[in-house]
């Protein structure tokens, strides 16, 4: 199977962030092969909270701020293309989100964290604002007495991300893209032109290789010269029955989908298994959520899980391409979600073009991590 | 925050209270290990003999001997010291043995040195079409009403399916008074010629005699319409009638309700959510957890009894129960061990137990087209309504297996948690990519198992694990 087909590009991953470069470099004409884990791949597509997230992105690297900005900026185009050529209606929408904070001493936090970004040099404004209890509950009326207040940014907004996920895959049945599931890659080798692949089903050539899997990245990146330093944890989501839509606004840990249901998320643990699951800390985001919302204790709860977030060690994307081997590439993000259409829109054309544009994505290499710890931030 | 609580603890939970956990906690209570067992009922007794405290039916015989057969095991329970909570909903479990529960809309976890699971088995999946529509209900549903009210659905009643529960629940139906218009028998024609090397064994096997009896006793008062190959349920608002076909002819009944049943399979949910891992038996047809021969799974101190470590029936059932806990008894008061019965007599009760059980596995395994649909309009999953085409299409895009599938379509994800349409999932994709079942594997299935509010899930106290995992400084 596959034995000796050449293509363009392999793209090694196929959660939302491989498949948006994929379906990208599908729609630039180029042969594509994404080569997918099976069906228990620790998929972050199939575990994420779906929001297309802005505020408080960027501490430390002001360059992350314009590029989340930018992505928000476009997510409208890629819902709206992928739309015409599937069909299926990514429900995106743009109503602006918010952070809340229960009780004072949260919201001291969050006007600290919102100074510091707003005081980097060459932060980009993205307009958010802090608003009292009264502020939120002009917007949000069904807030508890216990929400202090909040932040609000218009650039805020959420998707439906399973609903991206299998539109992306349906798509590529239509541009020829190959997708295979259950061809984990296990060793890259060859080099200019001609990538060689293994997988359990036989080895795969292709003249260019995206790393687009996740915290696997680790692990294949050295095998073409690249480094990704990644340091993954682990987070929980608690997923209520469907109700009728009363949360307008997604907020950083609860959201209402556009089927009804509604997700509470956000924890966050060292652990990296996700097949633990602690119960007592959906405890803790119940507690949270209806404090924020009373309402919400009524619902019922139908499904928990863990998820693990694919994080770099300093939580901003990579985006590199190999000196020692040129055409291969590697790809890391933790907001896979949120930057799809920069993926999709902007590095998929660099890929296929073979330079990755230092203006836009320069901020973004994995040789931040060789400078000298500090440099950053002076 | 307050500090975290002092957590309730118990020797032994045993999550079920039908023949396999009542047995279970008997015999761990007498051998003084504290014991706690809940379960979703009021009163003891499971399915097979809920209610049995209790019994609105005046007429014992209309339920038949078998039923009364579990007051001996109540009795046994009763007198051991074991604690019994019902209405109690178990919604999670974990490998460390603390255990979510809820009663009365109140949440608790309770901390238990060894857990029986003993929820026993469900209906299997019956996706023909048409079978959502309202008056279209499960012979175990039926059943489930007739036990705790002594009713009988009104109107005319078509059952079609297969299984010992079928003629049962219609000898039980026809006593309490109610009449029946047709049944339609689907155990396939070949089935009795694969499960004849299996009869002499059944022969001798108390179901044979009892089986037999019954069926007559329903044959005698009901048409039965046999070899039936495929069943569609017809209606606009609710199912009006049933179109059926036996060979080459197609025939219809105009019906009110329509009882469908094809056997019964593990309960499976609690203990895959836990990491009990799972594998599938081609004899029954269904996935059923990996055990030692007394009950053990690999996760320590986790054992599983009864039909939900595969369908054995009531008898085998209590045995099983017995054997696990006689497991946990030589783990946790190896000193008392000579107290309780050996665990040869037990051994050879199981036996016993167990006789003709191959036979009826083969004669009632359900026909390949009643497990996977072969109309794409046939809904599997029920609750988010997709089906056998929806998923036949997502298996084409790349679907490889169930959790993929759930990204896709949502299939599985609602309120139900797979539990009336996994089997039918793992099958389909196992036929389309022509893979095994085993190979397509099952749902990763996600606490909690039950649905509690997220009020009740609020008000428990949390630990300081979970604070500092949740609340950001």
């Amino acid at each position: 199977m596959g034995l000796g087909r050449e293509y363009d590009v392999a793209v090694v991953g196929g959660g939302l962030l491989g498949s948006s470069l994929a379906w990208g470099l599908g729609r630039l004409g180029q042969r594509v092969v994404v080569l997918d884990e099976g069906d228990i791949a620790k998929r972050a597509s199939r575990a994420n909270f779906a929001l297309v997230w802005v505020q408080t992105k960027g501490l430390g690297l002001p360059e992350y701020t314009s590029w989340t900005l930018r992505a928000s900026e476009t997510w409208e185009q890629l819902a709206a293309t992928l739309e015409t050529e599937t069909g299926l209606d990514v429900c995106f929408r743009r109503p602006g989100g918010f952070h809340l904070a229960l009780g004072d001493r949260e919201m001291e936090l969050r006007r600290d964290v919102l100074a510091r970004l707003h005081n980097q040099p060459g932060a980009a404004d993205y307009r958010t604002e802090l608003l009292d209890h009264a502020g939120v509950r002009k917007m949000m009326p069904e807030i508890g007495p216990e929400v202090a207040g909040g932040s609000y940014c218009p650039y805020d907004g959420h998707v439906n991300s399973l609903r991206v996920f299998r539109a992306l895959h349906t798509a590529f049945g239509h541009q020829g893209v190959d997708y295979r599931p259950d061809h984990a890659v296990t060793a890259i080798s060859g080099n200019n032109g001609a990538f060689h692949l293994t997988t359990r089903h036989g080895e795969i050539v292709a003249g260019k290789v995206v790393l687009a899997a996740g915290n696997a990245n680790a692990m294949l990146a050295p095998m073409v010269g690249l480094s990704a330093p990644m340091e993954p944890n682990r987070g929980q989501i608690v997923v209520t029955e469907r109700a009728a839509p009363f949360l307008h606004f997604p907020m950083t840990t609860l959201r209402q989908s556009d089927e009804g249901t509604v997700m509470i998320g956000d924890s966050k643990e060292d652990e990296i298994d996700d097949r633990a699951h602690h119960m007592p800390i959906d405890v803790m985001m119940a507690n949270r959520a209806v404090r924020m919302f009373p309402k919400l204790a009524a619902l019922n709860v139908v499904r928990a899980w863990s998820g693990i977030r694919v994080m770099t060690r300093d939580g901003f994307p990579i985006y590199d391409q190999s000196e020692s081997h040129p055409g291969a590439f590697v790809v890391c993000c933790h907001s896979g979600v949120t930057l799809a259409p920069n993926h999709a829109f902007d590095i998929a054309p660099m890929i296929a073009s073979g330079v990755l544009d230092e203006a836009v994505v320069g901020a973004f290499s994995a040789r931040r991590f060789a400078r000298p710890s500090g440099e950053r931030a002076a | 925050m307050s500090a975290a609580p002092e957590i309730e603890h118990v020797d032994i939970l045993v999550i079920g209270a039908g023949p396999a956990g009542l047995a279970a906690a008997a015999s761990t209570a007498s051998a003084g290990l504290t014991t706690l067992l809940v379960d979703e009922n009021a009163s003891p007794g499971g399915q097979i003999y809920r209610r049995i405290t209790r019994s609105p039916f005046v007429d014992a015989a209309i339920l038949g001997d078998d039923y009364w057969e579990g007051r001996p095991l109540v009795a046994d329970f009763e007198a051991s010291g074991a604690a019994f909570c019902g209405e109690t909903q178990v919604w999670s479990l974990d490998a460390t043995r603390r255990v979510g529960m809820s009663h009365k809309g109140r949440s608790r976890f309770v901390q238990a040195e060894r857990v029986i699971i003993a929820t026993g088995a469900q209906e299997r999946p019956f996706p023909i079409p048409g079978w959502t529509l309202p008056g279209v209900m499960s012979v175990g549903a039926a059943q489930t009403v007739l036990k705790a009210s002594a009713l009988v659905p009104d109107g005319r009643l078509v059952i079609a399916g297969q299984g010992p529960l079928i003629w049962l629940y219609a000898a039980q139906h026809l006593r309490a008074g109610g009449t029946i218009e047709a049944i339609l028998d689907t155990t396939p024609r070949a089935n009795y010629l694969a499960a004849l090397p299996l009869l002499p064994q059944f022969i001798g096997s108390r179901y044979a005699l009892k089986g037999a009896r019954l069926m007559r006793e329903v044959a005698r008062k009901t048409r039965i319409v046999r070899h039936v190959d495929a069943l569609r349920a017809e209606g606009e608002d609710r199912v009006s009638a049933i179109r059926y076909r036996v060979g080459k002819k197609e025939s219809r009944i105009e019906t009110d309700i329509l009882l469908l049943h094809q056997g019964v399979i593990p309960h499976v949910n609690l203990a895959m959510a836990a990491g009990v891992a799972h594998r599938w038996d081609e004899r029954q047809a269904c996935f059923a957890p990996v055990l030692d021969p007394f009950g053990q799974s690999a996760i320590d101190g986790i054992a599983i009894a009864g039909d939900g470590a595969g369908i054995g029936g009531a008898e085998a059932a209590a045995e099983r129960g017995r054997l696990a806990a006689w497991a946990a008894i030589k783990a946790l008061r190896p000193q008392v061990e000579d107290k309780v019965p050996p665990v040869e007599e037990i051994l050879k009760a199981l036996a016993g137990a167990e006789k003709g059980r191959a036979f009826l596995d083969r004669l009632f395994l359900p026909r390949k087209q009643f497990r996977v649909p072969v109309e794409d309009d046939t809904i599997v999953c029920r609750c988010e309504e997709v089906t056998a085409g929806a998923i036949r299409q997502a298996i084409k895009i790349g679907a490889a297996g169930p959790n993929q599938l759930k990204a896709y379509l949502r299939c599985g994800m609602g309120p139900c948690q797979g539990r009336l349409c996994g089997l039918t999932v793992t099958e389909l994709i196992a036929a389309e990519r022509a893979i095994s079942q085993d190979e397509t594997g099952y749902y990763r299935l996600r606490m909690p198992v039950k649905p509690i509010t997220l009020g009740e899930l609020a008000a428990i106290e949390p630990d300081a694990r979970a604070v500092s995992a949740v609340v950001r400084e």
